[in-house]
């Protein structure tokens, strides 16, 4: 299992939150999806057999938010 | 009492829309498991034809909507009912109000993204709340029960407009003001996400941006607006009002002056009429509009009663304060209540509603 952190740009309120995290249930391969509102970014914990990094930025632009990978991670 | 027109348009015109991300994806579920029923007996055509999906529908959108109604509506009476435990003084009432308001601002500047350290006004409910929820929509095994549920559960995940109208029934120190403040607000939503869930279009995602700004701009009045009344009822020198009050005494007064025309006897300086103070009486009038008249004179050192004409007055106007005195009453929605006033010091004495809205002063001299 990896866990990577992106920056996640879009979010208006909790609402935002729910819906980016709700791709944990849609996106198979992706564990679990933990959004920070506050810093505006999210840790991934996901197997990297099934998904991938592009595969997640894409499921968060599908929702309508913008989402980068961290490079210090 | 809160402008409850205010609160609803607040509803229909932006919070419906921006509440939708979240609680109109639960609500897309509740009409999901009745739309895979109807779609698993009828074909596409017949019901293009005689629209009965649509009217099928239209039931589990009612349901969940009516349910969301009730459960803030109940929600909105327990946040008035702890307002009203807060209250205990016209000061903490104040202050509780200023708290609201400066909440309310930081909303509005979060929801306008003013600022990242705005961010910080946004209530998170705890993740395995709002991970349940989620998941109880997408696994919804009852026809009717479930939009029901679905419904009550919106409460707990509440987006920012939902949480300013929250702090405004806390506010508002009263359970019915607060059951009356969030039901105003449920049923303005209700139409947007009647209409939306109902023609399935994106119209809302397109508009989404424009209505949150338009959305940030409408809770920053209603910030504004509450630390207002909270500056009014702690007897502030300091608020919109009392700014208000002194430019238009200046202004009259520097009219007065140009025209060398005497003031009559039955207006102050600020134009508002009052009536000469004698037999150690002063009048008011109380009206579900406002207070008349806006300024009293008295006499410095002597006691008076204030006798407060009540006039079909249904508003919050009828829970009286003066900050000053420490002051409470509750005028009767139409008569006469007389207020026994102690000699005051040369000064203003304010005299407002619970809310601040209401004002008036006694200028003694």
């Amino acid at each position: 299992m990896t866990t990577q952190t992106f920056d996640v740009a879009g979010m208006n309120c909790t609402a935002c939150v729910m819906h980016i995290e709700g791709l944990e249930d849609e996106v198979e391969g992706i564990e679990s999806i933990d959004v920070n509102f506050k810093q505006q970014r999210m840790v991934v914990e996901y197997d990297d057999s099934k998904v991938t990094q592009q595969d997640i930025v894409q499921a968060v632009e599908r929702v309508g938010y913008a989402a980068t990978v961290q490079e210090s991670e | 009492m809160t402008n409850l027109a205010v609160v609803f348009l607040t509803g229909l015109t932006t919070g419906g829309l921006s509440c939708l991300a979240v609680q109109g994806g639960l609500l897309a579920s509740s009409v999901a498991v009745q739309a895979q029923d109807d779609f698993a007996h009828s074909s596409a055509d017949s019901i293009a034809k005689n629209g009965s999906a649509k009217k099928h529908v239209a039931l589990p959108i009612a349901l969940f909507l009516a349910s969301k109604l009730v459960a803030y509506t109940i929600l909105g009476l327990l946040l008035g009912w702890v307002g009203s435990a807060l209250a205990l003084t016209p000061q903490l009432r104040a202050i509780v109000q200023i708290a609201i308001g400066i909440f309310m601002l930081g909303t509005a500047l979060n929801i306008l993204k003013v600022h990242p350290i705005f961010r910080y006004f946004n209530i998170e409910p705890p993740k395995r709340i709002t991970r349940y929820v989620r998941r109880r929509s997408k696994h919804g095994d009852g026809r009717l029960i479930t939009p029901i549920f679905l419904g009550a559960l919106t409460v707990l995940i509440p987006c920012g407009i939902t949480t300013a109208m929250m702090a405004l029934a806390i506010g508002s120190g009263s359970p019915i003001a607060g059951a009356l403040i969030m039901a105003a607000f449920i049923i303005g939503t209700s139409p947007v996400f009647f209409g939306l869930a109902y023609f399935a279009t994106k119209l809302g995602e397109r508009l989404h941006d424009k209505f949150l700004k338009l959305a940030g701009a409408v809770v920053l009045v209603l910030g504004l607006y509450a630390i207002e009344g909270g500056l009014n009822l702690a007897g502030s020198p300091v608020s919109f009002s009392v700014f208000v009050q002194s430019m238009a005494s200046q202004r009259a007064a520097s009219q007065q002056a140009a025209n060398q025309v005497p003031t009559p006897a039955t207006q102050d300086a600020s134009g508002s009429s009052q009536q000469p103070s004698s037999a150690g009486t002063l009048n008011m009038i109380a009206t579900s509009q406002a207070y008349s008249p806006q300024a009293i004179q008295a006499k410095a050192g002597q006691p008076y009663k204030l006798v407060i004409d009540s006039q079909s007055n249904r508003g919050c106007g009828r829970a009286l304060v003066i900050p000053a005195l420490n002051l409470q009453a509750t005028l009767p929605e139409t008569g006469q209540f007389v207020i026994d006033l102690p000699a005051q010091p040369a000064g203003t004495l304010r005299i407002t509603c619970t809310m601040g809205m209401y004002n008036s002063r006694i200028q003694y001299k």
